[in-house]
């Protein structure tokens, strides 16, 4: 899917509005505020968030685009299997894949364990909005 | 008009390796013991439908404890505990369960457990073969490395979100929501003694190499493990089985690792299973 095709085919607006509106979300993310890049091998989309809002979600930015705290990283065939309404099973959250498939969790995994409520919750909002790649 | 479980709690006091220890359970039912361990940082709400269900206690009595440090089982009582760097070994854990069964007088219980509580099956298997008349292990292997980490309890994270939702992908996405959230819950409220629990788990907790020495003909094992479980895959809990003289293994569809706690009726069917293998077994040896 190219940059265009990815905002064109709406991914990008479902997956703020899937995040924006999501009950878990709002109830618990107040202080939900981070920046990570979901690097899907063929794509990559640098997610913003703030007080638990999307703030913006870049599509394959450039080098010096902007930062991020935490990458988590697989190839685009394992994002395919979170993206799946029941996953199959080591597809289902990013423990899981980290442990047994080819997904990393890379870069200040403080952040990431500071916010995990919330990216655990967020992640799984892709077997509702698929994965664009 | 109120609605009262049958299911009632208890504290025993009993010595552990020198430690006064004040454990809290909860039982119900009459007939053969069926002693339930929980998992790691947890309590024993984990096997809440077990306990109040009447098709299993018209014939077992169910009896699950808090082990010391966790629920309503609090820490040593003659010890400064405070003090020392919590780190569950194996001959406590096993010397832990033996002494609660003697003080409860328990005549062949047959012992489960899932995750941390399946692995210490396997020892108690090994250890102590003629006190129990079978264990299910659930959740188990002879080898769990990666999880005693200090992300449990580190001091700039909110170790119960950590805990709690570090586990949460352990369960199958099939599992009912509310049951998967009280699990969660729970584990919101162990993040103390979660990682100590997991140096037994992935550190003192090694039977590569020892598993042959497990008699299974002396005490029935019936491994199972969950095809959502990512610290213990089915293949590692089948791997573990053939590798131990006369024990069998079932492998659990669209669940996880806490399968008691997160979908009782799909575990109820496999847990039906192991104890019907255990009780064949049993009954050939009598017959």
């Amino acid at each position: 899917m190219a940059v265009e095709a990815a905002v064109e085919n709406g991914w990008v607006d479902a997956f703020r509005r899937a995040s924006d509106e999501d009950a878990e979300l709002q109830a618990h993310g107040r202080y939900y505020s981070c920046a990570f890049l979901l690097d899907m091998e063929e794509h990559q989309y640098l997610v913003k968030m703030h007080a638990g809002k999307v703030e913006e979600i870049l599509v394959d930015p450039g080098p010096l685009d902007d930062r991020y705290q935490f990458i988590i990283r697989a190839s685009a065939e394992t994002w395919r299997g979170f993206g799946q309404e029941t996953p199959p099973p080591m597809h289902h959250g990013i423990f899981a894949a980290a442990f047994r498939t080819d997904l990393s969790l890379e870069g200040d995994l403080l952040v990431l364990m500071q916010n995990l409520r919330c990216v655990v919750r967020q992640i799984e909002l892709l077997r509702v909005t698929g994965v664009p790649v | 008009m109120a609605h009262f479980s049958p299911v009632t709690g208890r504290y025993v006091t009993i010595d552990v390796m020198g430690d006064e220890c004040k454990v809290f359970f909860l039982e119900n039912g009459t007939g053969q013991p069926l002693v339930c361990q929980h998992t790691a940082g947890c309590h024993n709400h984990q096997w809440r439908d077990l306990l109040e269900d009447e098709e299993i206690t018209q014939n077992y009595r169910v009896i699950a404890y808090d082990l010391v440090r966790h629920g309503k089982s609090d820490p040593p009582k003659n010890r400064e505990w405070w003090k020392e760097e919590y780190r569950l070994t194996t001959d406590y854990y096993t010397a832990f369960i033996t002494a609660f069964c003697d003080a409860l007088e328990l005549e062949d219980p047959i012992f489960t457990g899932s995750s941390f509580g399946g692995q210490v099956a396997l020892q108690l298997a090994l250890r102590h073969p003629d006190r129990f008349a079978g264990v299910i292990p659930v959740e188990a292997s002879d080898y769990s490395p990666g999880f005693f980490l200090d992300w449990w309890q580190h001091p700039h994270a909110n170790a119960a979100q950590v805990c709690a939702s570090g586990v949460w992908d352990l369960m199958a996405p099939q599992s009912p929501d509310r049951d998967r959230w009280d699990t969660w819950f729970y584990y919101t409220q162990g993040s103390e003694a979660f990682r100590g629990d997991l140096y037994f788990y992935s550190v003192d907790h090694d039977l590569r190499g020892r598993l042959g020495e497990i008699d299974a003909e002396k005490c029935p094992v019936v491994i199972m493990n969950a095809e959502y479980d990512y610290l213990t895959t089915p293949e590692e809990g089948r791997q573990t089985a053939e590798q131990i003289e006369g024990a069998e293994f079932i492998e659990m569809e669209g669940i996880g690792h806490f399968p008691m706690s997160e979908n009782y009726p799909v575990f109820k069917e496999y847990l039906q299973q192991a104890l019907q293998k255990i009780d064949s077994k049993l009954g050939a040896r009598a017959g």
